[in-house]
């Protein structure tokens, strides 16, 4: 006999609010559905209603975490539309504040992992790295969350010692391959709750659109750094993990592996910093009637903006997003399927989703 | 001649592609969105999104599909003079909140599919990105299992 379980939309392990309904016989979930929404706030809509400097604001605000990989995008579209180039010491302050927040959003992601595997003590690691990287982002911004960074044709802050904040990284980077790289990558206890459950097949992961981490460890190597790279990351260095058991210790492993990438990254960006200025100077410049659209490697996956403009017009005709959790969270149906009941908190957190990201 | 610069022969389309704003834009001919979802499985491109627009005054509506084939952004443009375009749900798992998302937002109705309420709850009105303030046409469908 089958009976259903609804967990959420105020979820014991993850604090947004989501609801999955699970069908389950014994212990074994068979089936389930996913319900969002709770977070709508029609923000696409509301961006309609907002200037070309507001609107970044606002936008900045679509999510917590990777608040500024969405003005990233967002200006990158805009850029597209004002025929304006960031300089190239701004595009290296880019990719500086983008592998910061990956690095964010993956140990804050860690450190969830490990308190749903029954890891305390490695969850409160985790959050103390956390509190590292939010340090740099506040010595760099001014702020610890939304950074208020971007600007149409460049950043509105520079990096103006660009050697301590390198020294920062670099001790982060060895806290990090001391505690957080070989627990997750090596110890029983990761390895006993998180190998062969919530599996996606490489062929689910590619029918379903999936993209970002997930996807890399369902053995699709998309990562449009690589594939399409913006900003200066054509001029770094760097691997894409991909691991193909596409279970929960491969997004594990994944996300692992990519936080010391970001770490090279940094490196390089923060050394080869270009002198300059870090937005462009000069005339004043008028939207293209038309649309433009960037798409970005968030932490999470790949975001998409389409930003439509009107001649003469204060606002955007229409800006519409699509985040890297509405293309990934669809497949939690596939991961619980089979799955004993126990594990599904921990699958569900294994795709690090954003349901403020997703509703919008 | 690359991967890319082959499709539009494929798709039997004789104009070629426009790169503008970020986007490979290919406009198609008599090819339905149906036709072209199979197309672009058959090349094992990746869906993204669905873009919906609402043109001024009675002009109707855009939809721009968007897929991805190693890096390389492609986009297709529709044009609806009425409120309705086939779903390609069937050809395209990736497609259904989206094609969820815009039935909610303008009121579209991709035919073929049945819909339960994606961002909108149970009773809502649709077409809640309207310009022309909220539609009342119909509601958000009433939540229905699905296998």
């Amino acid at each position: 006999m089958s009976y259903k379980i609804p967990m959420g939309p105020y979820h014991p392990a993850l604090e947004e609010p989501y609801k999955l309904d699970m069908i389950c016989e014994g212990e074994t979930v068979i089936d389930a559905k996913l319900h969002i929404g709770f977070n709508f706030r029609g923000i696409e809509h509301l961006a309609e209603t907002r200037n070309h400097i507001q609107v970044i604001a606002l936008m900045e605000r679509v999510c917590g975490i990777c608040s500024n990989i969405h003005t990233l995008t967002l200006c990158n579209a805009m850029e597209g539309l004002t025929g304006l180039t960031p300089p190239p010491r701004a595009q290296y302050i880019r990719v500086i504040m983008a592998e910061l927040e990956r690095l964010h959003s993956h140990v804050l992601w860690a450190g969830i992992a490990a308190k749903l595997m029954g890891f305390k003590t490695m969850f409160m690691t985790c959050f103390e790295l956390r509190e590292k990287v939010m340090d740099i982002l506040q010595a760099i911004s001014g702020n610890r969350v939304n950074y208020s960074m971007n600007r149409i044709g460049g950043v509105n802050r520079d990096i103006t010692d660009p050697g301590s904040i390198l020294k920062m990284v670099e001790a982060l980077e060895a806290e990090m391959a001391r505690t957080v790289i070989p627990i997750f990558t090596t110890s029983r206890t990761a390895t006993s709750r998180c190998a062969g459950i919530g599996v996606l097949t490489t062929e689910k992961t590619i029918s379903l659109g999936v993209v970002g981490p997930v996807a890399r460890a369902s053995g699709v190597p998309q990562d449009l750094r690589k594939a399409a790279p913006y900003a200066a990351y054509a001029e770094m260095d760097f691997d894409v993990p991909v691991q193909p058991a596409g279970d929960v210790r491969a997004r594990l492993l994944v996300r692992a592996l990519e936080i010391m990438e970001s770490c090279k990254i940094l490196r390089q960006a923060l050394a080869k910093l270009p002198p300059g200025e870090i937005h462009t100077e000069g005339e004043k410049f008028a939207f293209i009637t038309g649309t433009a659209t960037a798409r970005v490697e968030a932490p999470r996956g790949e975001v998409m903006y389409s930003v439509s403009w009107k001649e003469g017009s204060r606002n955007p005709a229409r800006v519409h997003v699509r985040t890297p959790t509405f293309a990934v969270m669809p497949a939690i149906r596939w991961m619980v399927k089979g799955a004993r009941l126990a594990d599904t908190p921990l699958i569900q957190a294994s795709i690090d989703p954003c349901y403020s990201c997703t509703d919008r | 001649m690359t991967l890319l610069e082959s499709i539009p022969e494929k798709l039997g389309s004789t104009e070629p592609w426009i790169e503008k704003g970020g986007v490979h834009w290919l406009t198609l001919g008599a090819m339905n969105v149906r036709e072209l979802a199979t197309a672009m499985n058959g090349l094992h491109a990746r869906f993204i999104t669905i873009t919906a627009y609402q043109l001024p005054k009675e002009e109707g509506f855009r939809l721009e599909y968007h897929w991805d084939l190693d890096g390389q952004l492609m986009g297709f443009p529709f044009v609806l003079t009425g409120k309705s375009i086939e779903s390609i749900f069937d050809l395209c798992e990736g497609v259904d909140w989206i094609e969820r998302e815009i039935h909610e937002e303008y009121s579209l109705e991709f035919t073929g599919r049945e819909y339960e309420p994606l961002l909108l709850r149970q009773g809502d009105e649709t077409g809640v990105n309207l310009r022309d303030g909220v539609a009342s046409s119909s509601t958000a469908a009433p939540s229905q299992e699905k296998k």
